[in-house]
């Protein structure tokens, strides 16, 4: 127990180092670009916590971050790269979109569970067709999640401008019929206490199951070895397509909760940035649930204060950019290491069980 | 005039010492044997005089120079070159590209593979390797590889050329040709030093004979004219590890039924990429029983043990365990009648090296049973002290990754986890490949002990004193399918000649 204390301590450790060189990158360049690194470090850090309600905005923006990096760092785990967060989230959005529009007049406490299964199953489908191809036909699946990220956005424009079109609205974004207020779970403050018990249970449940379920474990050794996991019988096809799915459907249900929650309709683009922060937060997070629980809420107040720093405090939003790019870049150089072990699995795995299948 | 000198050489794995002061000068353009078990050093000592490796002490000289010690480029450009056991040659290349890629001549930034070609062509054809430069190296048979390698390692007027293991992957008709090839480079005026471990090889190509014995030197260029294969083996095995018993552990009550733990009955599969398919392979293993599969690399022993396995589907025959038909099953349900596998790639197929101990030996209870229930990890952590204790494991913590385990400790692990209470069948495939004395030892004991509880044991070797030592019968395989059956006392030559094809005794080497 001891070793695993001290490693996650290290690993602890060693991503808060990563992020406060980011940090110290930053302030030199907000500095070159003629600003004072105090003063934006000071607004930032306002817009996250210290202004009044800006903890509420963080909290917002940290259930939907938190969901999505619980998805992300399953996969991950499991040897795959799901980075099609964003596009589940939206998949899972229009799902239950369609639910809630189809039920505004249903009993919420029949509908509401409903909407949030259809958004799951529509996040969870979105992931279904890379972990498909990647299971059946070795397709990478960092290029299908990718692109299914574009076809999402693309389809929400659709949906939002079609089939869901907001007769009334303003016609600057396109946007979805406003969700019955009855099912609503939350103002558009984003919190409410039903939003963070969903998020609470979910996290508890992907936490067992990913820490303390034959399950994960074994999932987690295919991660690193998926042909000894094969020789121990394991099956493996079906617990990668397990890990797609569950990975896909936390993201469409981060979507559904959007959707039922702060934003109370389909808006096209929106919140463009959370599926690769989901990433970024399963990377810093050394891919540990309770660790990403405080790695959201960290990057959560970051998208708390890109809101307000021109809002506010006149400071240009692309600062919270900046910072989520130079801690992207010091986390892919700590990560580069599992980059040549995942290329030795691919070989490994193509060589051995592929080719077999397919001469069988 | 020397050749290779080696001076007061001694090479520290952690705490092992793989070499221990070993002082040695081989004398310029003769065949030089390296011999010595399992784990004696060989492959150690091949690498430090390569560069490969740096000792923790000592000196290196070719031709009587000094050179720096763990520098593989002050090496070849002192002309040593090695030729890995394993061959290191990238598969996907090309012949001309992978001879170009182990030159040590500068290419220009721009060259078409058309030169390439042509620059190697005559190279390969004065060596008499019978491959063309356009071929690709992964569709080459094992021997021209070999070849290859070696043309490889003589591009650049290589003048002491170091052979680790020729043999291991070649048929006794290929061991001639090597060696009558590793003459012809004498004559050459190259001086080879070869290492082996088999006796009558090394009576049948070397000038002189070099001992090694965990790490040791224990005799130096004896002449080999002067030697007897009684004396050498001898000077190899030594005598102190003659009779030393082991305590393993064992399955306490392994199914007796009466009808045997394995039964392959015409069985066939379809090509692999690991082999030639398996053909009407009727195959027994009774309880209480351990049968040796002999046979070249390659002859379809990974098809056999992937079809046993389940990983690979029988198109033709059946599969019996305990008498249950286990033809369509998957390898988990063949798990829980009680199959059991020691893999050949201990590292690939058996450990995950990157994931904690713990993990690798709970594999097996994870994967029987609902996927989903929750397990709890501080009990399979003790389960895996209390399991690699009682295997004798050396281990510092169930976290540590397995990559940390040395090889014999790596193969425990896998023993502790694959032979438990329940097993019945146990199928181990190269077993005790690149395994020190003690380790093979204990693996054997472990092996002979399951035996004694009632398990069915399969054991596929390339090594024959391996078979010969442990089976109560040899199967040898030959393409696919199954051309012998032998009971102790074992005939060397017509199991070589079974394994080869030929029809009659063909282990006769010829000399020069």
């Amino acid at each position: 127990m001891n070793a695993v204390l001290r490693g996650q301590l290290l690993s602890i450790g060693r991503a808060l180092a990563f992020v406060a060189l980011a940090l110290a990158l930053c302030g030199g360049i907000f500095t070159l670009a003629g600003y004072s690194a105090t003063s934006m470090f000071v607004n930032i850090a306002a817009g996250a916590v210290l202004a009044p309600h800006a903890f509420v905005h963080t909290l917002r923006w940290t259930m939907p971050l938190f969901l999505m990096a619980l998805g992300v760092l399953l996969t991950f785990r499991f040897g795959y790269f799901n980075i099609g967060a964003q596009g589940q989230f939206y998949l899972g959005g229009i799902a239950a979109a369609f639910i809630a529009d189809a039920w505004r007049a249903g009993p919420p406490l029949l509908a509401i569970p409903l909407t949030l299964l259809a958004g799951i199953a529509g996040g969870a489908l979105w992931a279904f067709v890379p972990g498909l191809l990647r299971i059946r036909s070795g397709t990478d699946e960092v290029i299908t999640t990718l692109m299914g990220n574009f076809i999402a956005a693309l389809a929400l424009v659709y949906v939002t401008s079609g089939p869901l079109k907001d007769p009334s609205g303003s016609g600057q974004v396109a946007a979805g019929r406003p969700v019955a207020a009855a099912l609503r779970i939350a103002t558009s403050s984003g919190v409410s206490f039903t939003l963070i018990a969903i998020v609470a249970v979910v996290g508890v449940l992907v936490w067992l199951l990913v820490d303390r379920t034959a399950f994960g474990i074994l999932g987690s050794l295919a991660g690193r070895n998926p042909v000894m996991v094969r020789w121990q019988g394991a099956p493996s096809e079906r617990i990668a397509m397990t890990a797609f799915l569950v990975s896909g459907g936390l993201a469409g249900l981060a979507g559904a909760l959007e959707l039922l929650g702060p934003s109370g309709r389909l808006v096209s683009g929106s919140a463009p940035t959370l599926g690769f922060g989901a990433v970024l937060i399963a990377l810093v997070c050394g891919l540990s649930v309770p660790g990403a629980a405080i790695v959201a809420v960290f990057f959560g107040g970051l998208a708390a204060a890109s809101l307000y720093l021109p809002v506010i405090a006149g400071l240009p939003a692309a600062a919270i950019d900046i910072i989520n790019a130079a801690i992207t870049l010091f986390i892919t150089a700590r990560a580069w290491p599992r980059m040549p072990r995942r290329a030795q699995r691919r070989r490994t795995l193509e060589s051995a069980p592929q080719r077999e299948r397919v001469a069988s | 005039m020397t050749a290779v000198a080696c001076d007061d050489v001694s090479v520290a794995y952690g705490e092992v010492l793989a070499l221990r002061n070993v002082s040695v000068a081989f004398e310029r353009g003769r065949i030089h044997a390296v011999v010595g078990q399992n784990g004696a050093g060989k492959t150690t000592f091949a690498r430090v005089c390569a560069g490969i490796v740096r000792p923790t002490t000592g000196r290196l000289a070719i031709d009587g120079r000094e050179i720096r010690v763990g520098d593989v480029g002050a090496a070849r450009l002192s002309g040593v070159e090695l030729v890995h056991q394993s061959f290191a040659l990238p598969p996907s290349f090309t012949v001309a590209e992978a001879m170009e890629f182990g030159s040590t001549r500068r290419t220009g930034p721009v060259y078409s593979r058309r030169a390439l070609e042509r620059r190697w062509r005559d190279h390969l054809a004065s060596l008499d390797v019978a491959a063309r430069p356009g071929d690709r190296i992964r569709d080459l048979p094992v021997e021209t590889q070999q070849g290859v390698e070696i043309a490889r390692a003589l591009c650049s007027d290589a003048r002491v050329l170091i052979l680790d293991e020729p043999t291991a992957v070649l048929a006794p008709p290929a061991i001639e040709r090597l060696f009558a090839r590793i003459r012809r480079l004498r004559a050459a005026g190259v001086t080879v030093l070869v290492i082996l471990h088999k006796i009558h090889e090394v009576l049948a190509v070397a000038e002189t004979i070099t001992v090694l014995r965990a790490g040791e030197l224990v005799a130096t260029l004896l002449p080999a004219a002067a030697m007897n294969a009684g004396d050498l083996a001898h000077a190899i095995v030594g005598s102190a590890n003659v009779g030393a018993t082991i305590d393993v552990p064992a399955p306490h009550a392994a199914r007796d039924d009466k009808l045997p733990a394995l039964e392959l009955l015409g069985a066939a599969t379809r090509a692999t990429p690991d082999g030639p398919p398996l053909a009407d392979v009727d195959l027994t293993v009774g309880h209480g029983e351990i049968v040796g599969i002999a046979g070249v690399e390659g002859n379809g022993q990974r098809t056999l043990v992937n079809a046993i396995a389940g990983l690979c589907a029988l198109s033709a025959g059946r599969l019996n365990c305990g008498g249950r038909d286990l033809t369509r099953t998957s390898l988990l349900e063949r798990r829980g009648h009680g199959l059991r596998i020691i893999p050949f790639e201990r590292n690939v197929e058996g450990l995950s090296l990157s994931s904690a101990l713990w993990q690798n030996w709970s594999a097996r209870l994870l994967v029987a049973g609902r996927q989903l229930r929750l397990v709890d990890p501080q009990r399979l952590r003790g389960l895996c002290r209390s399991a690699l204790e009682r295997w004798s494991v050396r281990f510092a913590s169930v976290d540590q990754p397995a990559g940390a385990l040395s090889g014999g400790n790596a193969q425990k692990t896998i023993f502790a986890r694959e032979i438990d209470d329940d097993a019945m069948l146990i199928v181990a495939a190269q077993p005790t490949r690149g395994l020190d004395i003690a380790a093979t030892a204990f693996v054997w004991a472990a092996l002979r002990a399951a035996r004694e509880r009632g398990c069915g044991v399969l054991v596929i070797s390339s090594d024959l004193d391996e078979l010969f030592d442990i089976s109560d019968r040899v199967v040898v395989m030959l393409s696919g399918r199954i051309v012998g059956e032998f009971c102790a006392p074992y005939d060397l030559g017509a199991i070589g000649a079974a394994m080869t094809g030929a029809s009659s005794a063909a282990l006769t080497l010829a000399t020069p």
